[in-house]
């Protein structure tokens, strides 16, 4: 059998498919017409500071300016276009049955991500070049912006891609919780860098900067490594520009051989994915689980009845609809626990800063579940025909929603009652429950919510105000 | 001769058993698995065709025992599940070719048969057109050419004939007769009365158990 063979068309069929997505063409916006707005001169737009002095513009540095978009906004949203996007249904209950290699077929698939990433990034290229254009006429260096942008961005974008394969390898990491973990390594990749401050330039001090944009602004500020700050995101700044040596940044020891290390990384992971490649069976639930499995039925179906009237118009059909969203929503004993769990929290802790968040992140599971089945194409051409519309349900899927946070607040109003605190629960429901279902209902899938929800509860979270 | 043999197969989810103690040897010809809704007609068929692992007992192909055969079952398998994750954007000839890759198939000698079986079954005319475009129908005859790419020595088929009109169901049904007279050929049927005279044994599944 050509191993060959499996992983050109598995990479020529994913090319095909991308190809004929209207979500590649977002994609292949999204990253120039964001560049536009947080790269700016005169620091507008996402701040970079090094000791709360605004970098000199250069060719270089809008490089790396470029490459800090791909790692704040691209990491994500590319991770959602691959994740949910065209390719997401594959004929895994015939390709299974196959002896094809999974490394081949992971390969084949790998290559494709890679070549529409790649792509996103020439296209922000493109657009680097006519900022540069734009913002520093003079001074523009396309080799330079090129350069910088590629060795920052590409091994990030291939380590998304091959985090994509290895995902979908095993039966945990295909779910929610994977998209979960995605999470915590995109953010956990912005944040680790830091561990490099102070530390001289090295292969292993650089290893730690995945993202790749602190490098070049760390070892390409004057003076001594550790002597300064660097802040990036919405910080003040004081008069004056301070001169960045991007290029000598770049260049510092280790840091191209740990940009190429994470390209083989990638590799290795795509390779490792075939490898542990889990199929998508039913699974057995280990003995020892017993509880877990208890715990995670359904229960018993109520008592039939086989002498049952056919069943009336309720009396108040809309608070009908409002009941049935919020019992499907806390549908589940798993949430049901976790819910009981947060209600205890909220009556102890701080409710803006612990008790809301941690009501929220419960939420957001179960609203971008029920919002993803909701709008399932399939039910959505049988609800179309139903007495209350889809757009009806919706709105009562936000009310409920809005129900859900205001009864896991109840504890912390009952501690101490604050119309601030009533406002606060029930509007970030209503929000999570509107974004949830406007996703859904663009995607057709829970999925898109749930990476969305997640990015916006970092933030919630992490916002003090 | 080649042979398919289940040895004591079991299969549990949790504690819910499926199927208990089947055993069976298949020998090529047609073999029919019937049986009610909710039986274990389609668990079985899963499990002869390795996208399920059995809870206990074994499985083995021209004598050797499953995993260790199960590459070398896989490379002569041809399988149809009732139900198959359809890629909406590809053609349908771009998808069995794909699967063709994927069964170490020489793609020209591939697309030449798919054509062949196409036209046996009426959705030759359509085969450059989107699977999105596809009736139920017509993706259930897709998924059954797939099956039948290559020479597979061993085909299970799972309610292949589902959704399809009588004329077409018959074209179907002289197909998997002429493709049993050199394979094992095991299939779940709610057709079993027309095709009972034309098979080698028919396994009827009652609760879990075959008899």
């Amino acid at each position: 059998m050509s191993t060959l063979a499996i992983t050109a068309s598995s990479l020529s069929t994913s090319l095909a498919r991308y190809w004929r997505s209207w979500g590649l063409w977002v994609l292949l916006l999204i990253a120039p017409v964001a560049a536009r707005y947080m790269v700016r001169i005169d620091g507008g737009g996402v701040i970079i500071a090094i000791d709360s002095h605004l970098p000199t513009m250069t060719s270089a540095f809008l490089g790396v300016s470029l490459g800090i978009v791909v790692s704040t906004l691209v990491l994500p949203i590319g991770w959602l276009y691959l994740r949910s996007n065209t390719t997401r249904r594959q004929p895994w209950q015939i390709e299974e049955n196959t002896a094809a290699s999974r490394i081949a077929i992971g390969l084949g698939r790998f290559a494709a991500d890679c070549v529409v990433m790649l792509g996103m990034l020439a296209a922000l290229t493109a657009a680097g070049w006519f900022l540069g254009w734009l913002l520093i006429p003079d001074q523009l260096k396309l080799f330079e912006i090129t350069y910088a942008l590629w060795l920052v961005a590409a091994p990030s974008l291939i380590g998304l891609c091959a985090l994509r394969i290895l995902f979908d390898a095993r039966p945990m990491l295909r779910s929610g919780f994977g998209d979960f973990l995605y999470f915590v390594l995109w953010i956990a990749s912005i944040a680790v860098p830091a561990a490099m401050a102070g530390k001289p330039a090295s292969l292993a001090a650089n290893m730690l900067d995945f993202a790749g944009f602190v490098t070049p602004l760390q070892y390409g500020a004057p003076g001594e490594v550790g002597d300064f700050v660097i802040s990036i995101g919405g910080v003040p700044v004081e008069p004056g520009f301070i001169q960045l040596d991007v290029m000598a940044g770049l260049a510092s020891p280790g840091y191209i051989e740990s940009r190429l290390l994470w390209i083989v990384i990638a590799v290795a992971l795509v390779v490792l994915a075939g490898l542990i490649y889990h199929p998508h069976r039913v699974r057995r639930r280990a003995m020892s689980a017993r509880w877990l499995a208890a715990l995670t039925q359904p229960g018993a179906p109520p008592r039939a009845n086989p002498n049952a009237p056919p069943a009336r118009h309720a009396m108040a059909g809309a608070l009908n609809l409002v009941i049935a969203e919020f019992r499907l929503i806390g549908s589940g004993r798993v949430f049901l626990a976790f819910a009981a769990s947060v209600v205890a929290l909220s009556y102890f802790a701080d409710f803006r800063m612990i008790g809301s968040p941690a009501a929220l992140l419960v939420l957001i599971f179960s609203l971008s579940a029920h919002a993803g089945r909701s709008e399932a194409r399939g039910l959505l051409a049988l609800t179309r025909m139903a007495w209350f519309s889809p757009m009806a349900r919706r709105a009562a899927f936000v009310v409920a929603g809005a129900g859900w946070t205001t009864l896991l607040a109840l504890p912390a109003l009952a501690r101490a009652p604050a119309l601030e605190t009533l406002a606060t629960a029930a509007s970030t429901g209503a929000i999570a429950a509107a974004v949830a279902s406007s996703l859904a209902t663009l995607s057709g899938s829970g999925f898109a919510p749930r990476l969305v929800l997640l990015v916006l509860w970092y933030g919630y979270s992490s916002y003090s105000g | 001769m080649t042979s398919l043999a289940l040895a004591g197969i079991g299969k549990s989810y949790g504690r819910k058993v499926v199927l208990a103690d089947v055993s069976h040897t298949f020998a090529p010809g047609l073999t029919l698995i019937t049986g009610a809704s909710g039986a274990g007609k389609s668990t079985l068929l899963r499990l002869i065709a390795t996208a399920e692992k059995p809870t206990r007992g074994t499985l083995s192909w021209n004598e050797a025992k499953l995993p260790g055969a199960r590459a070398r079952l896989r490379r002569v398998l041809g399988y149809a599940p009732q139900a198959v994750d359809l890629p909406e954007d590809l053609t349908a000839r771009e998808f069995a070719m794909h699967i063709a890759a994927l069964k170490g198939l020489s793609l020209a000698g591939a697309d030449k048969q798919f054509a062949a079986i196409t036209d046996a079954i009426g959705l030759h005319a359509d085969i450059n057109n989107r699977i999105a475009s596809f009736s139920g129908g017509m993706r259930r005859r897709l998924i059954f050419a797939q099956a039948m790419l290559g020479e597979p020595e061993v085909l299970a088929l799972d309610e292949p004939t589902a959704e399809l009109d009588g004329e077409t169901a018959r074209k179907l049904g002289a197909l998997i007769l002429d493709r049993a007279k050199s394979a094992i050929v095991v299939m779940t049927t709610h057709l079993a009365d027309e095709l009972a005279p034309h098979a080698v044994a028919t396994l009827r599944v009652i609760d879990g158990k075959v008899g």
